[in-house]
């Protein structure tokens, strides 16, 4: 048998000092609580936790458990916050309203609001004479944040004739000098060093900073220019891992549109393509430069080695990319490249998820299947779990590149790698969803099942 | 007194189960006998049949399930796994206190269960359950739990937004004050909990404003009361007629013929009768050629056509190949030639065995072990539920309001 249960002590989980907490406040948080009376998990994320609690000043309420005397301060944190937590759920509830009467539906209010509402309860209290009148200005504030930044704009800024003919003359000249490539050997495998560490609580940053200094990410940008193949040894994916859908990235064009549905690969995409993910995507497009700003920068960067300037981004893909080849999704147990801690995490993600699905009675057949339809498509994808990976991988990084944020170490590095995984495994699970949707109903849309991919 | 097992397993996740022991999930028995949510930082799995007991989670983010752990197994379960995330991989034995949100995290994973795998059968009695009233209930026992998922990943929203045609007849039906009274307190909960997740969702449209003034006006001064007919209120519940047609004209002299395994991990839910003897086969002889027809019986919502389902086909042990099936009436029918030439080994005399199982290509995860005792226990869970559905609050337990539906609309099955 087993030792017998260890006493927890006086020790008590934070999440539960919250909940208990916060039904003590009593009546007047419904708009910022459960059906069962707990706080929303964006209630605890958006305001209790980064508001209220501030674990960056009382560092002794960052843990998941606390001693009596924290568990006794965090209590009254929240306790002394009763009315501003009232009052910042009245605000929401008329925030709310406010949204409804304007026909607003984009985004989800409580990321759009919850911080507004705390900013307008601590500034005014509780909503009194002319706060409907605040709160419309507001929800209009928030739809217009974007100052102009809109797909609209780059249309309108890539229409202008004498525009193009000089993006055209630098996108020539970038191209042209590029400079040659070296064998990337040598960046292949530091970074399997750094993936086997990356997943540990405080990685050993020191690998990934020589990447960074030896410029890694450049010499593989280099390559996936020069070289279609040969770099992955075993059942041989192309260098590129279909960043590109030729066998190697073509000059980067102007354009003129772009349709999430019939997105190209990221290497082969237009200058308007790839801003018009940027714009889409982003959340808060107001820190974004303005669109003639992005529109100038991204003809050179366009052309720099993987599309991005930032070279622990170029980095992270180098990593994303060792990460990528080494994936099981089908949990074959294939025999691949030397797998690394990051690559246990990861596939162990993917036999859950393969689980669940399973459970859900979502599966797609691990062997190809010419009789297949959409459903054979979506396996083959997880096949090549690369081609869906490195697509999501650069979306994200081109993203921090546009704003100038680069991960700050080692840890957001690692972060991004295993975000973009789960998100490859979502949209997986939700392209398989649509699929089988699509054959239940009627029969005219079985041919189009599968569902556009989202860049 | 429960108690669980806490330890960390090989893949360093922590495993809290009612019994130590492995990470082998087969022992957990086939698919179709497993509940799952995927829940912020693990896993979470209960057995469809048997006992109710606290769930199995495979917890792999700890300080992300921290944000449940307590309110589901209780704070000391919670300690334990903070321990065991940072210590020795050996396991501990701790008390189990199930929270309120335990049993609602069970009725959820059942539900999801119950969309995918309910065995829902026109020849052994079991009626369908109403897709887009079980996906409203969804919706709401989600936003009953919101605790226990990261603020992106609880899919409250599209599950409103898919099966939102049932917001207005379940409306109806509450505003009809069905007898007993639990149903109708039962409907309206329901009905709150959606109008509730949707105003924190953001989400908009005409059924759902319909939704919101009906609430308010309800507050205001009671609900109408008028007869309703339940299946006359969701369309399409009419059961369907077996086809009296005759048997596809096939001629030749029969040779044999089988029953053949109707194995529900094979397609996906709502294509297949799900009773035992619904994949039927005859073998004929037309002179020298040996043909087989299949015959399967088609589920009550099967789409007419573009389903490229299929028969497999596998004689004497050998290569299976497939027959492609088409819809006709109530049953999906194909025939394919037969090569029953005798494999090596046999006798020219002995009687050719013949398997034939059906699936969709491509969702297909291949030929499994047979699970037909675990078939026929997930039929009975299936009848003794709908039997307390018929008398809502006779008993303990607490049906879906789908199927309270079911029992109440499901005479003509």
């Amino acid at each position: 048998m087993p030792p017998p249960s260890q006493p927890i002590g006086e020790r008590r989980p934070r999440a539960q000092v919250i909940d208990h907490a916060w039904r003590d406040l009593g009546a007047g948080l419904e708009s910022l609580s459960g059906p069962g009376g707990a706080p929303l998990t964006r209630t605890v994320k958006l305001i209790v936790l980064p508001l209220i609690v501030r674990p960056a000043l009382h560092a002794e309420l960052a843990a998941d458990f606390l001693q009596p005397a924290e568990a006794a301060r965090l209590d009254a944190l929240i306790r002394e916050s009763g009315s501003l937590l009232t009052a910042t759920a009245q605000w929401f509830t008329l925030l709310k309203k406010a949204r409804r009467a304007l026909g607003v539906v984009a985004g989800n209010p409580q990321d759009l609001y919850f911080q507004r509402c705390f900013e307008l309860a601590t500034e005014h209290g509780a909503p009194s004479a002319g706060a409907d009148e605040v709160a419309r200005a507001v929800v209009d504030e928030v739809v217009h944040a974007g100052g102009g930044r809109t797909v609209e704009a780059l249309k309108d800024c890539l229409a202008d004739p004498a525009l193009r003919a000089r993006l055209a003359e630098e996108l020539a000249a970038a191209w042209e000098s590029r400079g040659p490539a070296r064998d990337a050997a040598e960046a292949l495998a530091p970074a399997a060093e750094v993936l086997e560490t990356c997943t540990a609580p405080e990685p050993n940053p020191s690998a990934y900073a020589r990447m960074i200094e030896l410029r890694h990410g450049e010499l593989f940008g280099r390559v996936v220019w020069a070289q279609p193949g040969g770099l992955w040894g075993g059942a041989e994916p192309p260098a590129h891992l279909g960043l590109t859908a030729r066998p190697v990235p073509p000059r980067p064009e102007i354009g003129r549109g772009a349709s999430t549905a019939t997105l190209p690969a990221p290497l082969d995409r237009t200058l308007f393509e790839r801003l018009f993910v940027v714009l889409q995507s982003s959340a808060r497009r107001e820190e974004l430069p303005t669109v003639p700003e992005l529109v100038a920068r991204e003809s050179g960067r366009s052309c720099a080695p993987l599309g991005l300037y930032d070279e622990s981004l170029r980095v992270a893909v180098v990593l994303g990319a060792c990460l990528a080849v080494g994936l099981d999704p089908l949990g074959t147990g294939a025999p691949g490249p030397a797998r690394t801690a990051a690559h246990k995490v990861v596939n162990s993600r993917w036999r859950r998820e393969a689980s669940v699905l399973r459970a859900r009675r979502m599966t797609v057949s691990p062997h190809p299947d010419p009789d297949g339809g959409a459903l054979d498509a979506l396996a083959q994808d997880l096949r090549t779990p690369w081609v869906p990976y490195m697509r999501r991988l650069w979306v994200r990084l081109h993203g921090r590149d546009v704003r100038g944020a680069p991960p700050a170490d080692l840890a957001s590095v690692w972060a991004v790698l295993d975000g973009v995984a789960r998100s490859v495994m979502m949209d997986h699970r939700a392209r398989v969803r649509a699929a089988l949707r699509a054959l239940s109903a009627a029969p005219a849309t079985a041919a189009d099942a599968a569902e556009p991919r989202s860049a | 007194m429960t108690e669980v097992h806490v330890a960390r397993g090989r893949d360093g996740s922590i495993r809290v189960a009612a019994a130590p022991g492995g990470d082998d999930e087969s022992a957990l028995g086939p698919d179709f006998t497993r509940s799952v949510l995927d829940v912020a930082g693990a896993l979470l799995v209960w057995p469809v049949l048997g006992a109710q007991t606290p769930p199995v989670a495979d917890v792999h983010d700890v300080r992300r399930a921290q944000q449940w752990l307590w309110a589901v197994y209780g704070d000391g379960v919670a300690a334990a796994v903070h321990d065991a995330a940072a210590g020795e991989p050996a396991g501990v034995r701790v008390r189990a206190r199930p929270g309120a949100l335990a049993g609602t995290a069970a009725r959820l994973g059942l539900g999801h269960w119950a969309a995918r795998w309910w065995p829902a059968s026109y020849t052994d009695g079991i009626a369908e359950l109403e897709g887009d009233v079980l996906g409203l209930e969804l919706a709401a026992l989600t936003h009953q739990c919101q605790e226990l998922f990261d603020d992106l990943d609880d899919g409250v929203a599209e599950l409103i937004e898919e099966h939102r045609a049932a917001l207005d007849p379940l409306l109806r039906w509450w505003h009809a004050t069905p007898r007993p009274a639990q149903t109708a307190r039962h409907l309206g909960s329901v009905l709150r909990l959606i109008d509730d997740a949707a105003d924190c969702a953001g989400l908009d449209g005409p059924e759902l404003r319909r939704l919101r003034s009906a609430l308010e006006e309800e507050r205001g001064h009671g609900r109408t009361s008028a007869p309703v007919d339940l299946s006359a209120l969701f369309a399409g519940r009419d059961g369907h007629a077996l086809a009296a047609g005759a048997a596809p004209g096939a001629g030749g002299r029969v040779i044999a013929r089988g029953s053949g395994t109707n194995d529900w991990r094979r397609y996906p839910p709502g294509f297949v009768d799900a009773a035992e003897d619904a994949v039927s086969w005859t073998a004929r002889a037309h002179g020298e050629l040996r043909q087989i027809e299949v015959e399967v019986v088609a589920h009550v919502t099967a789409p007419a056509a573009g389903v490229p389902l299929a028969a497999e086909v596998r004689v004497n042990g050998g290569d299976p190949h497939r027959v492609p099936l088409t819809r006709r009436d109530d049953v999906w029918t194909g025939r394919g030639e037969l090569d029953l030439r005798p494999g090596a080994g046999l006798p020219v005399t002995a009687p050719p065995r013949i398997e034939v199982g059906v699936l969709l290509p491509g969702f297909d995860p291949g030929h499994g072990p047979d699970t037909g005792v675990e078939r026929a226990a997930i039929r009975d869970l299936a009848r003794r539920r709908l039997a307390d559905a018929a008398q809502p609050g006779a008993y303990g337990t607490q049906p879906f309001l789908a199927e309270i539906l079911a029992a109440a609309t499901g005479e003509d099955y």
